[in-house]
């Protein structure tokens, strides 16, 4: 009972000697990332322009480490946890837009998608907390 | 009944008594803390309050308590209780009332009873009591704290639920001359104390536990900051410093070259000195002897007072032969729609370029960064622009048609001549290439040094998997209107171009000879690198 709330606490404070661990830099407090377009549950036929919004703070070139920036990734039916101390992954479900896009043009095979965005900072990796969206799903007919 | 022998003399004895001399008994042993010292500070008047207390306060609480005073000794008694609970509820009330009597008192005056509490079929004769259950006592007491009980398990067996005290288990003691363990309580008459022997152990618990996280914490602190890492070669965008030269003591072996490539100068010629610093790297070396001819050029005044002796090393290359092959796959919409493309002759780099090779170049003040890991790491952080930088200084200084390979031209050396799913057959094998969950690589050691995997057919390494490798061409989605000549498909300026080959972090798919991604023109990642081609 009373050890059993012990070790319940020393694994949590534990836990958290492991923020030393993330790299990111600091979340601005108040940042909001999110879908200008699709909204989640829109049904869109072919291919489509994925618009990125980010409120309260600015997109800039990766590699550039200026204060309270970063650039999107957009993260396409990924299920796999986010890595706070990796950079974000690069392959064919994690694009990129490392110039500062804010739009891109996404072509779908038909069925079922997530589409979720991710804040990445100069090195690309997230922020701390991380600053991600919500995770939508459209339906591409 | 017959006569009962009398076992110890061994002559037939008297009838039994009516009494047994052996009984049940709870038998306490009480017994003055100090008390050599207490008679040191003050011998009369240490009795005569031992006396006292004997009269007023040990004999009257026993004999209230139903128990038999069985002796006294200078400093201590033994008492005997036929019931468990009288003898811990006499033993608590003794230590109460010593309590009171120490309360005006100085510390070092104190009189302080420690007192031992066993229940054991003991032998009583006369005046004294006998046997193991009066040892055990003896011993409870003697381990004992000064003004506190404690009982064995016999004892708190009995009474834990009928004498409502706090019970703190200290464990099983060994007890002297006694051969098994006996389990020792100690008796908390309030709930006051058994708070304070709760808070002290939680106490102790916090700091052991606090004292562990710290260590825990530094340990991480300490090897995220003060532990060099090179495994993604984080590199600083800071100007070139000039001590960063190499010196190569001896030329790869190239056996396998073909005679149009000349080998990099042997070491024996005399130092070709660096070039000048400049924003256009000058070439030094005359390329197109096999060997560098020495010149004897003052040495530029920036250089630092050991002038390294530095030769432009070329990458180890691998002529191949061209031909037709089939490009692209039906396995990914990117890769559609296959097309025959025709390859001309032309020489690839075996390895993708080196954190080495690349320091050649950000020494000769060509490329943006000097790249830190490991030597014989691939370099990795690097964007289209800075592997066309590198090729631009390399076919600069050497005087040769270095280039980035086009995006058919490395396909064709990926596939090595094979058109199975990858250049092995169409099965994936773990442990032949570099990528997320083949190999058993801790990830700290990533990436590993090229050339760690088979090579492929055309004896090139790394051509999948590894570190990602960019081409010449712009991105296209797929291959429609590809040409079929095996030139780069509108390469220079455009948002983004070809990235080949998946890097460790990419699972088995991006392996695939066919597989391709994109990426921004001028954006660094930390698994991108290149190769370079050579056109004849």
């Amino acid at each position: 009972m009373k050890i059993s709330r012990l070790i319940a606490l020393s694994v949590v404070l534990t836990c958290l000697s492991f923020a030393a661990w993330a790299q990111g830099k600091p979340a601005p407090k108040d940042a909001v990332l999110y879908f200008v377009w699709p909204q989640d549950g829109t049904t869109i036929k072919g291919g489509f322009w994925c618009r990125f919004g980010l409120r309260n703070m600015g997109v800039t070139h990766a590699g550039d480490d200026f204060q309270n920036s970063g650039h999107h990734h957009l993260l396409i039916d990924v299920n796999e946890p986010l890595d706070p101390n990796e950079p974000i992954a690069q392959d064919k479900s994690h694009l990129h837009f490392g110039a500062g896009q804010t739009e891109a043009r996404i072509e779908l095979p038909p069925g079922k998608h997530t589409l979720q965005l991710v804040l990445g900072d100069a090195k690309h990796y997230p922020f701390h907390p991380p600053i991600v969206s919500d995770k939508i799903t459209v339906r591409i007919r | 009944m017959g006569e009962l022998r009398d076992f110890k003399s061994g002559k037939s004895g008297k009838p039994p008594r009516e009494t047994s001399p052996r009984r049940l008994a709870a038998i306490i042993a009480g017994d003055i803390a100090g008390y050599s010292r207490l008679m040191e500070i003050d011998e009369e008047g240490t009795h005569g309050r031992v006396k006292r207390i004997e009269r007023s306060l040990i004999e009257p609480s026993i004999a209230g308590h139903h128990g038999r005073l069985v002796k006294t000794t200078g400093d201590g008694f033994i008492a005997i209780f036929d019931s468990p609970v009288e003898a811990v509820r006499c033993s608590i009330v003794i230590q109460q009332d010593m309590v009171g009597r120490n309360a005006s008192l100085p510390r070092h005056h104190w009189i302080e009873y420690r007192i031992g509490v066993n229940l054991g079929d003991v032998i009583i004769e006369a005046g004294d009591v006998y046997g193991d259950g009066v040892n055990i006592a003896s011993r409870l007491e003697g381990i004992a704290d000064p003004g506190q009980v404690y009982i064995s398990g016999g004892i708190y067996e009995q009474i834990k639920h009928k004498l409502v005290c706090g019970y703190e288990s200290l464990g099983d003691r060994k007890v002297k001359n006694i051969t098994d363990p006996v389990s020792v309580y100690r008796v908390l008459p309030d709930p006051a104390a058994f708070n304070r022997t709760r808070k002290r152990r939680e106490r102790i618990l916090i700091f052991l536990l606090s004292l562990i996280l710290l260590v825990i914490a530094s340990g991480a602190l300490w090897y995220v900051f003060w532990l060099p890492h090179g495994k993604l070669g984080r590199q600083a965008s800071a100007p070139v410093s000039l001590e960063m030269p190499k010196v190569l003591s001896s030329p790869p072996p190239t056996a396998k070259q073909a005679a149009p490539l000349p080998q990099p100068s042997a070491p024996a010629a005399p130092a070709t000195p660096q070039p000048a610093p400049q924003a256009q790297p000058v070439p030094s070396v005359a390329p197109d002897a096999k060997q560098a001819a020495p010149q004897a050029q003052p040495a530029s005044p920036a250089t630092p007072a050991t002038q390294p002796a530095s030769v432009i090393r070329e990458p180890e290359m691998k002529t191949l032969r061209g031909g037709s092959f089939t490009m692209g796959s039906n396995d990914d919409v990117t890769e559609k729609p296959t097309h025959q493309v025709t390859i001309k002759p032309f020489a690839i780099s075996q390895y993708p370029i080196s954190v080495r090779e690349w320091n050649e170049c950000a020494a000769a003040k060509a490329c943006a960064f000097v790249a830190t890991g490991k030597d014989d790491a691939p370099i990795t952080n690097i964007s289209w622009s800075d592997a066309k930088q590198f090729v631009a200084w390399l076919a600069g200084a050497t005087r040769k048609a270095y280039r980035l390979p086009s995006e058919a031209e490395w396909e064709y050396a990926a596939r090595a001549g094979t058109q199975t799913k990858y250049w092995w057959g169409d099965q994936f094998q773990p442990g032949m290439a570099n990528c997320k969950n083949c190999t058993d690589i801790a990830a700290a050691e990533q990436p590993i040094k090229v050339g760690s995997f088979k090579p492929n057919p055309f004896g090139l390494y790394d051509m999948g998997g590894g570190v990602d490798q960019w081409v010449e061409d712009c991105w296209h989605k797929n291959y429609l209107g590809a040409p079929a000549d095996g030139a780069a498909w509108g390469g220079g300026e455009c948002p983004s171009h070809v990235i080949r080959s998946g890097s460790w972090k990419n699972d088995a798919q991006y392996v695939r000879p066919s597989n391709r991604d994109s990426y921004d023109t001028h954006v660094r990642y930390p698994t991108h690198g290149f190769r370079v081609a050579l056109s004849p």
